[in-house]
């Protein structure tokens, strides 16, 4: 075997094993979770090394005033105002920075479409504390966030 | 090797291009289906009322605004006993009060902020400084206009705010404040014994995202001189979530009208009022004297985003005087309770004509 030939095969084992092992603690957070207000339900992924969370399930689906599927309307973006909810990644771009803390990511809140910085800390292995903040991370407010379990009947 | 090469690609493509987020997901590709039935691994999350309902004009963490009155006049009394409802005779001095404003400064961080605890601290500083034209009176040491046009009027203030929401629609709302008023200078503060205490509690229920309201007692100066008086909160959005109410009366009651989520419209008034210890003053008797200054605001504010969680805030509208009587209290600096039913009579009966006032604010919203 060629000295080109091993190196590569070097490498590609790396980038399996860190394609595979790395962040595995990190996907503890991989799941669906709810929100304490109960009016949601979001399903946490994995995208590349980042965690994504969108929203799969809402209390009440559709808007009370056109009785269509609620979208994104207060949206700044006026692109997006048109947007379904389901299926809209509220969680974005979060790192596993270790002892159980997810940060360096972002939360959307439709309501009022602002976006805030976010700090995820996991409590248990059933339980998130979720903090949207403004700049530091006093100016904000903690939410706590339950796993849910999909019924397979 | 090319199998090598390939995996090398698939596997380094794979890291990368997941990498690019889309905040849309292709809903075709997923049943959405299957997360209806997803109940909680361990046990149900309790459910908390939140402090907020849809659509209400937002809290502000830091604000920092100037109120400015148009010009009025001003008719005060000579010290005395005045009993209640008694009015000038023949003031005492008289002014044309060119402008009445300053700055107002006011911020309030969360110390704990979860879903079930909320607990606020905040600060206040306002200013009120006066200039006036054609005053007629006495220009000695015993003149109210003299005495306050020195310094202005100031209020440095501490306050705490607590939310506890017992249940999904039940709450309890407590508010503390301490105000230190008068006529100081900044590098000269009056003593901590004149500190005036304002406390507020409510119950309340929130039934749904539109409605909240409760029910409570205060402790209040809101018209310049200490009063305990029933309180009633109703915060309401129409369904449309196009119009709705905030209300915490007697303090204050607007009509909102929303645009959008990030600009809003107020209508109403609100109760703006201290009770100010006027230090260096002539007392006819050994005692302090303390201005009550209370105003009545019919106001409309426009407030919109400027950027982020920058908002701006414009209001106008028409400044009624309430009170702007005084009191002899002590030189220990305690306070007495009038209230509607008493009887003590006053130091000093004034007169305040209306006036057209604006104010105009930036503010840091909270989430």
């Amino acid at each position: 075997m060629k000295l080109t030939t091993k190196l590569f095969s070097l490498l590609a084992l790396v980038m399996i094993f860190f394609a595979f092992t790395s962040n595995d603690e990190g996907d503890r957070l991989i799941g669906v979770w709810q929100p304490s207000s109960g009016k949601a339900k979001v399903k946490i992924e994995k995208i590349g090394t980042k965690y994504y969370g969108k929203i799969v399930w809402l209390k009440e689906p559709n808007d009370p005033t056109t009785q269509k599927s609620k979208v994104d309307k207060n949206n700044p973006d006026e692109s997006m105002r048109n947007v379904p909810l389901k299926g809209y990644r509220m969680l974005k771009d979060f790192v596993y920075a270790g002892k159980e803390q997810w940060n360096e990511g972002t939360i959307y809140d439709p309501e009022n479409g602002s976006t805030y910085s976010c700090e995820i800390n996991m409590k248990d292995k059933n339980t998130l504390e979720i903090r949207g903040y403004i700049g530091v991370k006093a100016l904000g407010r903690t939410d706590v966030w339950k796993r849910l379990e999909l019924k397979t009947n | 090797m090319k199998n090598i090469i390939l995996l090398f690609f698939i596997l380094s493509s794979t890291q990368l291009f997941a990498q690019t987020d889309s905040t849309i997901t292709n809903q075709e590709e997923e049943d959405f289906s299957i997360y209806e039935n997803a109940t909680p691994t361990d046990g149900k999350n309790i459910t908390f009322c939140n402090p907020k309902i849809f659509d209400l004009s937002p809290a502000r963490f830091v604000s920092i605004a100037w109120d400015h009155q148009l010009p009025y006049e001003m008719n005060l009394s000579s010290q005395g006993n005045y009993a209640k409802g008694a009015t000038i005779e023949k003031p005492n001095e008289t002014a044309n009060v060119n402008s009445t404003g300053g700055v107002r400064l006011n911020a309030n961080i969360p110390v704990i902020s979860s879903n079930k605890f909320l607990w606020q601290l905040g600060g206040n500083f306002w200013k009120t400084n006066y200039t006036f034209d054609d005053v007629i009176g006495p220009t000695n040491d015993a003149s109210l206009i003299q005495n306050i046009s020195k310094n202005g009027l100031t209020t440095f203030g501490l306050n705490s705010t607590v939310f506890k929401p017992l249940n999904e629609k039940q709450f309890l709302l407590a508010q503390f404040a301490a105000d230190l008023s008068g006529n100081y200078a900044l590098d000269n503060p009056q003593g901590l014994r004149f500190l005036r205490y304002s406390a507020s509690i409510l119950w309340g229920k929130r039934p749904n995202d539109r409605k909240q309201w409760a029910v409570g007692l205060t402790r209040t100066y809101r018209t310049g001189e200490l009063n305990y008086v029933p309180i009633l909160l109703f915060n309401w959005t129409a369904p449309s979530r196009k119009w709705g109410t905030e209300i915490l009366f007697p303090a204050r009651a607007h009509v909102r009208k929303n645009f959008n989520a990030r600009s809003l419209l107020l209508g109403g008034y609100e109760l703006d009022g201290q009770s100010y210890r006027i230090g260096g003053i002539l007392t006819t008797s050994n005692k302090e004297l303390e201005l009550r200054r209370g105003e009545l605001r019919f106001r409309m504010e426009y407030q919109r985003q400027i950027s982020g969680f920058i908002w701006g805030s414009i209001q106008a509208g028409y400044r009624y005087n309430f009170s702007y009587r005084a009191d002899n209290t002590e030189k220990d600096g305690s306070d007495f309770f009038r209230g509607f039913v008493g009887k003590q009579n006053y130091a000093m009966i004034n007169e305040l004509s209306g006036a057209l006032y604006f104010n105009i604010g930036i503010h840091l919203v909270s989430p």
